[in-house]
């Protein structure tokens, strides 16, 4: 069995204080107990989290030496480090798209599920971390600094985007814009029903053209 | 085979098994005055982050008990009483009474007498009730212990079920190219720097030959396993120099 590294014995760390602190991930955590959970993230090696006792121990390379969470894992998760980032920090009442396309979950979905919910619950407070290193004040303070900072990534990200849409959309016209894609489909859904009912029109005048060939054949 | 006829490793001497706990206690009581500024010449102050990061996976809280065996001069104890507060308690234990006495002596200066107790065991017959403490460390010690597979299951029995073993031991490089380098120092160095500075170069020696007498971090695992503690894993420190093992009592 590989040596686990340090980095996962400290989010194990952050996540077992994290189920100490809130009486539903401890209970979460109960229901779990002698079951295991393998995240197959591309590029790392396998990560194999198993709950005992109301809290988690993570491991790295597939085998946790778990007597009591057998040999092999309830469910296994994979993906790619986003798309598991974004599976498990997105919040049960987020109405944005998840990243599942990309996941793969196989095994009993229900532990997964329930693994997810933990995870969510059991979600260090940076802040609260962060004074533990430097103090109540310097955290606090960090903290808003790192606020600030990504707010204003975000906002810049936004304004880029858009700066770049209005450039290739109304200055180099290398793309179109939304109403006017719009527009052009409304016309070609036009132009579709235009040909459907003239289509209609010749078919019947050919039903009725065909009729009258026919009385004047007998005739 | 009787108990009496067996031997031990001491360092690289093989020993009668009965005679290694008097000699491990000889080199200890023999270091104990500069056992402190040692570890700090030695590691170059390193033996304070891998103490750290030990304390780190503990996960103790206010009020719970916790047992540092082999604990010397107290520094894993310092850690732990910090961590379970005045409502927890902590054991400091080791066979050596010298080191005990300036572990003792050091968690007193520091503020802690109330909430610690320090007593002088043998790690494989520990003087304490069944399931009763919630972690359970040993720093640098098991290397010196006679019978590790006896000290391991001692230190299983005091756990209380859920509860946690940590291990901190010198391991085995694994690090590309940081073995002979480490040979070099431990063998070339530090006899001397024993020598300079505690005036006891052969203890030194002792502790550099004891280091690669130990079982690397896969076999430490299977002792780990073997003794029962489950969920066992190992954290390699500075490359494999040193190496965390941790067990618990399911």
């Amino acid at each position: 069995m590989p040596a686990t590294p340090v980095w996962l014995a400290a989010i194990e760390s952050l996540l077992n204080r994290g189920i100490d602190q809130s009486l539903r991930a401890r209970a979460a955590a109960g229901r779990l107990n002698g079951t295991s959970l393998e995240l197959r993230i591309a590029g790392l090696a396998p990560i194999r989290i198993a709950a005992f006792s109301g809290r988690l121990a993570l491991a790295s390379g597939g085998g946790s030496g778990a007597r009591t969470a057998g040999t092999d894992p309830a469910a296994v998760i994979a993906g790619a480090p986003l798309a598991l980032l974004d599976l498990f920090a997105r919040r049960e009442d987020s109405s944005a798209p998840r990243g599942s396309e990309r996941v793969r979950i196989s095994g009993d979905a229900e532990v997964a599920a329930r693994y997810r919910e933990l995870l969510e619950l059991a979600r260090p407070d940076w802040e609260e971390e962060l004074s533990r290193l430097i103090g109540d004040l310097p955290a606090r303070r960090l903290s808003l600094v790192a606020r600030a900072a990504l707010s204003w990534a975000r906002g810049f990200a936004r304004s880029a985007q858009a700066n770049v849409a209005e450039y290739l959309q109304e200055e180099s016209r290398a793309l179109v814009s939304k109403p006017e894609v719009e527009e052009f489909l409304g016309q070609v859904d036009a132009l579709r029903e235009t040909a459907d009912r003239v289509e209609a029109r010749i078919a019947r005048l050919e039903r009725r053209l065909g009729g009258r060939r026919e009385i004047e054949g007998s005739a | 085979m009787k108990t009496s006829d067996r031997s031990v490793d001491f360092g690289f001497e093989k020993v009668p098994w009965a005679q290694k706990a008097e000699r491990v206690r000889a080199v200890f009581s023999s270091v104990a005055g500069k056992y402190d500024l040692m570890n700090d010449l030695m590691s170059f102050g390193a033996h304070r982050l891998w103490k750290h990061f030990t304390l780190s996976l503990t996960g103790l809280k206010a009020g719970q008990h916790a047992l540092d065996v082999a604990g010397g001069t107290g520094d894993l104890a310092l850690g732990l009483a910090r961590q379970v507060g005045k409502t927890g308690h902590v054991v400091l234990s080791d066979i050596n009474a010298d080191m005990l006495s300036a572990g003792r002596d050091r968690l007193i200066d520091a503020g802690f007498a109330g909430n610690v107790e320090c007593v002088l065991a043998d790690a494989e017959r520990l003087p304490c009730a069944d399931d009763s403490f919630d972690c359970v460390t040993i720093g640098f010690g098991l290397r010196n212990v006679t019978d590790k597979a006896a000290a391991l299951s001692s230190m299983y029995r005091v756990l209380k079920p859920g509860g946690q073993l940590l291990v901190l031991e010198f391991s085995t490089p694994v690090a590309p190219g940081l073995k002979p380098i480490y040979d070099a120092y431990s063998f070339g160095v530090l006899p001397r720097l024993g020598e300079w500075v505690a005036k006891d170069a052969a203890s030194y020696r002792y502790l550099a030959e004891s280091i690669r007498m130990h079982p690397n971090q896969e076999t430490l695992l299977g002792m780990l396993d073997e003794a029962g503690f489950g969920q066992t894993r190992y954290h390699n420190l500075t490359g494999g120099i040193v190496a965390v093992h941790r067990g618990y009592k399911i």
